[in-house]
């Protein structure tokens, strides 16, 4: 099962994947073409692997620098993709739902946007404001909760505070995170 | 939740990228250092020379083709059937089977619960709901045993440790018709369909 929740809480690379096995399948078939005509003695189809071994090893001269530089940049810049892509943690704009223990809750993982919108609700009945006034962004380990009172009623920082934070204490999420209020300065009017 | 190897994509592609990265740097340091030009004629002559002499010791008895080119042909063919597979191994792991188990009844024979079963329980029970958007069911298959995957779409401002709640009884009553306990992961995710859909004000 630990498995199955890193699954879901990491991106999946099998998009990648197939595009780079079909890049070196294109490329082996192409090898495998010349090499097999070769072997059997035929002209070659596109060019004669000595020759463009030897073109290889002259390197240099007989083609321009800039169309050079620009192959190699292409090629760089393909290949930093595919790394990056091996390398990196890629994790999702995930949380895990830990649930009261006791409860007995099946895994549970849950889309940032939504615990954002669940927040929002809770911090607009809180703030008794409109739901366009409201504003929640959720991050792997902060909430940022902005307000934007109506103009000519304050809005009390720590009231919402504390309902989202007592929303976030029901929700039990995994890896936990920090919320912080927001309020601006300037208000909207006629809300 | 399929079994798609990520640590083997992980690997592969960071090889292959480190090949081509350094390849393409390569490319643009010839282009652009002199001294890096010189270098690589002295060290790829060396290289070609060596490879050339095991190519002129490998040739068929009185032919000028090497049998090198036909050992190149069929590792590169073989190269190109592990990408095939390599590809085939994304995305499996869909099953159709929830709870398989010999019966010890007098009849002789098994018992199989198919994963349709659960899933169009589930999508009963969860449709009515005025608070979800949206439900799929599906059914796995990992490393041998069957799980559920209950992916839900509710609509914004729904509290989901409560949905989770709810939703996980219903999975509890699922378990006991069943008869067999089922690892389940409950997916509660938003979607176009949640985003522009209307909030859902009374509860």
């Amino acid at each position: 099962m630990r498995r199955v929740l890193y699954r879901e809480t990491h991106s999946s690379r099998a998009a990648v994947s197939v595009a780079a096995a079909i890049l070196v399948l294109v490329l082996a078939a192409y090898g495998v073409l010349e090499s097999g005509v070769h072997a059997v003695g035929q002209p070659a189809w596109l060019i004669e692997p000595q020759v463009a071994a030897q073109r290889i090893v002259d390197l240099p001269a007989g083609i321009s620098p800039l169309l050079l530089a620009a192959i190699g940049a292409v090629l760089a810049m393909l290949g930093l993709i595919f790394f990056l892509n091996g390398v990196l943690p890629g994790k999702r704009a995930r949380h895990l739902l830990a649930g009261a223990p006791g409860e007995g809750l099946p895994a549970v993982v849950v889309d940032d946007e939504v615990i954002a919108s669940s927040l929002a609700r809770r911090a607009r009945l809180a703030a008794n404001v409109t739901p366009e006034q409201v504003m929640v962004v959720v991050s792997q380990r902060q909430v940022l909760v902005n307000v934007r009172p109506t103009s000519g009623i304050p809005v009390d920082q720590d009231r919402v505070l504390e309902a989202v934070r007592d929303e976030l204490d029901q929700m039990l999420l995994e890896p936990a995170p920090v919320p912080r209020v927001n309020v601006t300065a300037s208000g909207v009017i006629g809300a | 939740m399929n079994s798609t190897p990520a640590m083997l994509n992980r690997i592969l592609l960071t090889v292959l990228g480190l090949i081509l990265l350094g390849t393409g740097i390569l490319l643009v340091l010839l282009a652009a250092v002199p001294s890096v030009a010189s270098w690589w004629h002295a060290w790829s002559g060396g290289v070609w020379a060596g490879i050339a002499r095991l190519f002129d010791s490998t040739r068929f008895p009185g032919r000028p083709e090497s049998w090198l080119w036909i050992v190149v042909a069929l590792a590169l063919l073989a190269l190109m059937g592990l990408m095939v597979a390599w590809i085939a191994q994304q995305g499996k792991g869909r099953s159709n089977l929830l709870a398989a188990e010999y019966d010890p009844g007098e009849t002789p024979g098994d018992v199989r619960i198919g994963g349709g079963v659960a899933e169009q329980a589930l999508k009963q029970a969860l449709e009515g709901r005025p608070d979800l958007a949206g439900a799929t069911v599906t059914t796995y298959d990992v490393k041998g045993t069957p799980a559920l995957k209950v992916r839900l779409l509710p609509r914004q401002g729904v509290a989901p440790h409560l949905l989770a709640a709810e939703v996980s009884g219903l999975l509890h009553a699922l378990e006991s018709v069943v008869g067999k306990e089922v690892p389940v992961l409950i997916h509660i995710g938003a979607g176009a369909r949640t985003r522009f859909s209307r909030a859902e004000r009374v509860r």
